[in-house]
């Protein structure tokens, strides 16, 4: 939107290019086929079988930048324009650090899922083969975990991010699951809270409970987001996720169960709820802050609503990491460091609507809100300033501390314990 | 009829011969190849990766001989089991019953139409497979055009719903696989000479009788042919029970899919592949032995 083309008519192309994909909503997810991913990720597993030697950040990262990087991402998840002599659409952001650094950046939207792109890079990372990626983003959880145990991801050299010491975020700089961002550095956070559509539900919905209310929502009208839930719940239920163990997990579990028995929840989502959300079909939902913000202030559906749970929501961030065996680690880590500065920055966040890891975001949407006024562009500028002034794309540090990381599993035991906590509830068990 | 004399009893040289074999080999080359780089592969690999051992955290999986992956994938997943194969005959029962009569028509009486008849039933499947799956929670969603109006006439109460049922999985299961019926039974249908028919009405049979007597025995390898074709794939489905369906709908392919993605339990998913693959095997023969003949089955393959 801060493109050279930035006028409103690009923005209508743009809006529609978004319409129906958000990037937590893409809805791909399940369907390409998980025949074809084992497939893939079972052929290079055939030969060796060790892991991937541990490597020293100060040897990864002494040479000079390669002068390319190979970046996978999220679909949909970061800014976008239309060359006006070409007519083709490009990523200012990238173009931007491809002039200033002579670097060419290859972006492919290849993560549909943490699970599933996890599941394809891994035979090779266990075998000690490169995955042909430089930079790969994955959400904190089990998969980050397994990346860092295993040394599957590189050591970065913390004293070549200039411009990420200078604006990270307190909650990007040093998060609970990578302290000091050793191996991490996050590309956008974002909340899970609960999404209402208000021409549906007539209660007043503030807490996770009321998503078990029959006096509150009709049945089968109530989705759940199965990767989150646990953590969610947890913290409705007064737990604190970083440090819960069995106990508190079966407890979480007995809501949940609760709450299925009550024959409101319609569906257990991977990734799909959107479609579901936006279609009517789910009355209320757990939902991801940005996708629910991006059909409300742009997306032409003001009847959704995201709120922010009475028993606090549960925070999360997708970050970006160097898998060992990269081919170009120090133009990685210098693209890495650019997502940090406050005008880049602030071009991907006008895009996606997630809170970006960069602090002074807020001012520069506020003034390209003035830009665009002075251009005559009202309507956009009221879009900008609703943006900037949105209480969950900024907020504040009294709502972020009734914000929670969830529980890190730190080995295939907790995580086998966990999982049979969890997921027979989705398989009616 | 021709009465050329077999090569092997004529007095040949053997180099001919040889060089026929070459061919005929030859000729097999590029689908055996096939049939070896993506069947034959993926299968013993999926096989090997059962009974590998390990974990995510724990630098991955390997190689064991762990049989208990087995004991571990099929406990508690017959219910999932079972009902992939309920929803898997009624699907194969659908589109058979749906596909038989639209394609019957085209190929006795589509003239020269036919070939638009046909294109018109497999125009809907040159979208993408998960574009239409997805339409349908726009269509047949709750607050969507056909509920809305069938609320409005009365005809059923507000909170009705058709999504999150079985009967919208199994629904668009039908839809989906729908045209796997379809072609099969067309070249099966459209290769009966209608002259048997007609003869079969000039020695007085009623027209009902020309269908049981001659019509549906000779279409039997389409039939033969349209329900594998349906039943194997859709017994394996999992996309529209994660998108049509709810917790209680889902099928084997999203247990296959949730221990591979969720508990990433990669050798667990494989035993649980296999099984599912090897059951399918099973049940696919007796239903050749029983239903079908050796020729039929060879007829099929033909269509």
């Amino acid at each position: 939107m801060k493109s050279p083309t930035g006028a409103p008519d690009d923005q209508g192309l743009q809006q529609l290019m978004r319409n129906r994909l958000t990037r937590r909503g893409f809805m791909r997810a399940a369907g390409v086929g998980a025949a074809g991913i084992s497939l893939a990720s079972v052929l290079p597993a055939c030969g060796s079988e060790t892991s991937g030697p541990s490597q020293e950040p100060s040897q990864v990262f002494s040479g000079e930048p390669e002068g390319q990087v190979e970046f996978a991402n999220w679909p949909v998840y970061i800014d976008k324009a239309k060359d006006p002599d070409t007519g083709e659409s490009y990523i200012p952001s990238l173009r931007m650090f491809e002039e200033e650094t002579g670097a060419t950046v290859t972006y492919k939207q290849v993560i549909q899922e943490n699970a599933s792109f996890f599941s394809k890079i891994q035979p090779n990372l266990q075998a000690g083969q490169p995955t042909g990626w430089d930079i790969v983003v994955f959400t904190n959880g089990w998969e980050f975990a397994a990346l860092v145990a295993n040394d599957w991801v590189v050591t970065l050299d913390t004293t070549k991010r200039p411009t990420f010491d200078r604006y990270a975020e307190p909650f990007a700089a040093d998060p609970p699951f990578d302290p000091g961002a050793k191996h991490s550095m996050a590309y956008q956070s974002g909340l899970t809270g609960i999404g209402v559509n208000t021409q549906l539900v007539d209660a007043e919905i503030t807490t996770l409970d009321d998503l078990a209310d029959p006096a509150k929502l009709p049945p089968d009208s109530v989705g759940m987001i199965k990767a989150d839930m646990p953590d969610l719940v947890m913290i409705n239920l007064g737990i604190d996720p970083l440090t819960s163990g069995p106990d508190e997990w079966n407890a979480a579990a007995d809501w949940l169960r609760m709450q299925r028995d009550t024959g409101l929840v319609r569906q257990y989502y991977e990734q799909g709820y959107v479609d579901d959300f936006t279609a009517g079909n789910i009355a209320a939902t757990m939902a991801w802050s940005g996708d629910v913000l991006y059909y409300q202030l742009w997306g032409g559906y003001p009847n959704l609503e995201w709120i922010f749970p009475e028993g606090g929501a549960f925070l999360w961030t997708d970050n970006m990491m160097i898998p060992t065996g990269a081919a170009h680690p120090v133009s990685a880590l210098q693209l890495m460091d650019f997502f940090y500065r406050p005008d880049v920055a602030t071009m991907v966040q006008e895009w996606v609507f997630y809170m970006s890891p960069c602090s002074a975001t807020q001012e520069q949407i506020l003034a390209d809100a003035d830009a665009a006024e002075a251009e005559g562009s009202k309507g956009y500028a009221d879009k900008l300033r609703a943006t900037a002034e949105n209480p969950y794309l900024f907020p504040s540090d009294e709502l972020l501390a009734n914000a929670s990381f969830g529980r890190q599993l730190e080995n295939d035991d907790e995580k086998a314990e966990w999982d049979s906590i969890f997921e027979p509830i989705s398989e009616g068990g | 009829m021709a009465t050329a004399v077999h090569p092997r009893h004529g007095s040949r040289p053997h180099g001919i011969e040889r060089r026929r074999r070459r061919v005929a080999y030859g000729l097999l080359g590029p689908g055996g190849g096939w049939l070896v780089l993506f069947f034959l592969v993926p299968v013993v690999i999926m096989a090997y990766t059962s009974l590998k051992s390990g974990g995510v955290m724990a630098g991955g999986f390997t190689f064991t001989w762990e049989f208990g992956n087995y004991g571990t994938a099929l406990a508690g997943r017959q219910e999932f089991l079972l009902r992939s194969l309920t929803f898997a005959i009624l699907t194969t029962a659908g589109t058979v019953l749906l596909a038989y009569p639209a394609v019957y028509w085209i190929a006795f009486h589509g003239g020269r139409w036919k070939s638009t008849f046909l294109f018109m039933i497999l125009l809907p499947y040159f979208v993408s497979f998960m574009i239409r799956t997805v339409q349908w929670k726009f269509i047949l969603g709750d607050n969507g055009p056909v509920l809305t109006f069938v609320k409005d006439l009365g005809l059923v109460s507000d909170d009705f719903h058709i999504l999150a049922t079985a009967g919208a999985v199994v629904g668009g299961l039908i839809y989906n696989y729908l045209p796997f019926a379809a072609l099969p039974l067309f070249v099966a249908l459209d290769r009966i000479d209608p002259a048997l028919v007609e003869g079969a009405q000039d020695l007085y049979a009623t027209p009902a009788a020309a269908f049981r007597k001659i019509v549906f025995p000779l279409s039997m390898p389409g039939i033969f042919a349209a329900t594998l074709l349906t039943f194997v794939p859709a017994t394996g489905d999992y996309v529209e029970a994660e998108i049509l369906g709810s917790p209680s709908t889902k099928m084997i392919g999203n247990i296959i899919q949730t221990e591979f993605l969720g508990r990433a339990r990669y050798p667990v998913a494989a035993a649980l592949a296999t099984v599912l693959m090897l059951t399918m095997v099973i049940l696919t023969s007796i239903y050749a032995k029983v239903l079908g003949t050796e020729d039929e089955t060879l007829s099929a393959a033909r269509v």
